[in-house]
């Protein structure tokens, strides 16, 4: 009977959980599920505009829904011409350089947008309405509920659901990157012909299951919360001839990844960096192997990235087993 | 038990200063008389002593027991559920006071911890930024970091950095792009990275 008094206090903590929920609202519910289905159903061809701090650069994207078969081309304007073709969610080619190793694995197939996960992490609203592209447009926001994320502002076109802009915003409010339709036209379809690669696009090599190498050497202590492993692997760099361990995480929507590479000279320095949305944190680690060189890339908050740079932690042969 | 004790005791729990003990030894003897002419007339020296002496030998506890002797016994009150529901209250306040807590502490942490990695990012080994045009009426665009960094190349980093860096960005922008949620927009950032 002594617990007795504990019970509301459980009772309590768990019922604070789904009144925290109840912060979105379920229009924007609605309208990201509409977006996750959009992807999946509408064929589309427009132009869109990609800016992040000093970079602007102008692609068109073309989009066919067949069959229940999704095919994509996108094509850079600007610049170098830069193209990326997918079938169904694999990449078929891409043109410059790829990182070796880099490659479509089985389970690679396209992750869709889940508002219930995405729901925990960050608070879904509605912000009103924009118009952007000479269409009508609803603003849907994505606020973080901890200082992990970053916050995301998504204008999704009334008739269709597409996204017609993204904002991703710091939290003192800042713009870090921007993407922007300027022309989309979702009446008629891609022909065959514009959806075909052009000739620098090179192919993409379809890995098996057996050839992909999960980095398994590799834990972290602490990572921020929803984030979950979504891809590992371990590469041999060209230059260094170094085991590369890569470590991808996502929370349904932000992604970052960790890197691990063991230091011959040992003369490098920590740093921290921010490329717009990106930031960069590299940290030396020492391990009974050596001193190895932790770096934490990705769309998340510089501390968070030093969080869990600090946090990673070589995985034992015992632990292995 | 010796009367001392007793009115020491008595002493004691006047005074606030009693222990369970003493309190009990108190309780048991209340209902002699004597000890109660004790216990009036401490409270008496004791009003005296704090200037505040209204009502001498006015006697609450048999006034209490006289009033409560004629009162009926009360039916057993269902004030269970209340007491219950105050009590879920209490407790669903604390962990709600303790979840906040929690966050404004990691707040204050993290908050610590970028400002620990803004600061020798002042001092020219990298410059953090973030800038953009003005987007919808009400976001601030006040705080800009210092220090344009030229179409994101990594300025002032050397050696092993200059080496490693670019393509640890390549990669994470290829394989995010490879598993992206939403289509184009890894692929813009890949894409974005290769514009130098």
């Amino acid at each position: 009977m002594r617990a007795l008094p504990l019970i509301p206090l459980l009772l309590g903590g768990w019922l604070t959980v789904p009144a925290l929920a109840a912060n979105s609202s379920p229009q924007a519910s609605d309208w990201l599920k509409r977006l996750a289905q959009a992807e999946q159903q509408q064929s589309y061809q427009g132009t869109f505009v990609y800016e992040r701090n000093g970079s602007f650069s102008t692609h068109d994207i073309w989009h066919r829904v067949q069959d229940g078969k999704v095919s994509e081309r996108l094509l850079q304007l600007d610049g170098s011409a830069q193209e990326v073709v997918r079938v169904d969610g694999h990449t078929q080619c891409v043109s410059g350089a790829l990182v070796p190793g880099v490659a479509n694995t089985p389970e690679a197939a396209a992750r869709v947008l889940d508002p219930l996960r995405l729901m925990s992490w960050y608070d879904l609203g509605v912000a009103g309405k924009s118009r952007v592209a000479d269409r009508e447009a609803v603003i849907v926001t994505l606020t973080p509920r901890d200082q992990h994320r970053y916050a995301f502002e998504l204008h999704l076109d009334r008739q269709t659901g597409l996204p017609l802009k993204s904002l991703m915003l710091d939290d003192g409010g800042r713009l870090l990157e921007r993407f922007q339709f300027t022309r989309l036209d979702t009446r008629d379809a891609p022909s065959d012909d514009q959806l075909k690669a052009s000739d620098i696009c090179k192919p993409v090599a379809q890995l098996t299951a057996q050839a992909a190498q999960p980095a398994t050497g590799w834990r972290s202590d602490w990572l921020p919360p929803g984030f979950e492993l979504i891809n590992s692997s371990v590469r041999k760099d060209p230059q260094s001839k170094n085991a590369v361990s890569s470590l991808m995480f996502d929370d349904g929507l932000a992604r970052f990844s960790v890197f691990v590479e063991a230091l011959d000279k040992g003369t490098a320095a920590d740093i921290r960096t921010q490329l717009g949305p990106t930031v960069a944190v590299s940290r030396r680690l020492t391990t009974p192997k050596g001193e190895m060189m932790v770096t934490v890339v990705g769309e998340i908050p510089i501390g968070t990235a030093e969080r869990i740079a600090l946090s990673m932690r070589a995985q034992d042969a015992q632990a292995k087993k | 038990m010796s009367r001392e004790a007793l009115q020491e005791s008595l002493s004691a729990v006047m005074d606030n200063e009693a222990d369970e003990l003493e309190l009990r030894r108190v309780l048991n003897a209340v209902d002699d008389p004597e000890t109660r002419a004790t216990w009036s007339r401490y409270q008496v020296a004791r009003a005296a002593m704090h200037k505040e002496l209204v009502l001498p030998r006015l006697d609450i506890a048999s006034a209490v027991s006289a009033a409560l002797a004629d009162e009926a016994a009360p039916a057993k009150v269902s004030r269970g559920p209340w007491r219950s529901l105050g009590r879920l209250a209490v407790a669903a306040s604390v962990t709600v006071a303790v979840l906040a807590g929690v966050r404004l502490y990691n707040q204050d942490e993290i908050s610590g911890a970028q400002l620990a990695a803004q600061q020798p990012a002042q001092q020219g080994l990298s410059l953090p930024q973030a800038q953009g045009p003005a987007v919808l009426a009400g976001y601030s665009e006040n705080a800009e970091q210092p220090g344009p960094m030229a179409n994101g190349v990594l300025q002032g980093q050397t050696g092993w950095h200059d080496q490693r860096l670019p393509g640890y960005l390549r990669q994470h922008a290829q394989e995010a792009a490879l598993k992206g949620t939403e289509s184009a927009l890894p692929y813009a950032r890949a894409a974005s990275l290769e514009n130098r």
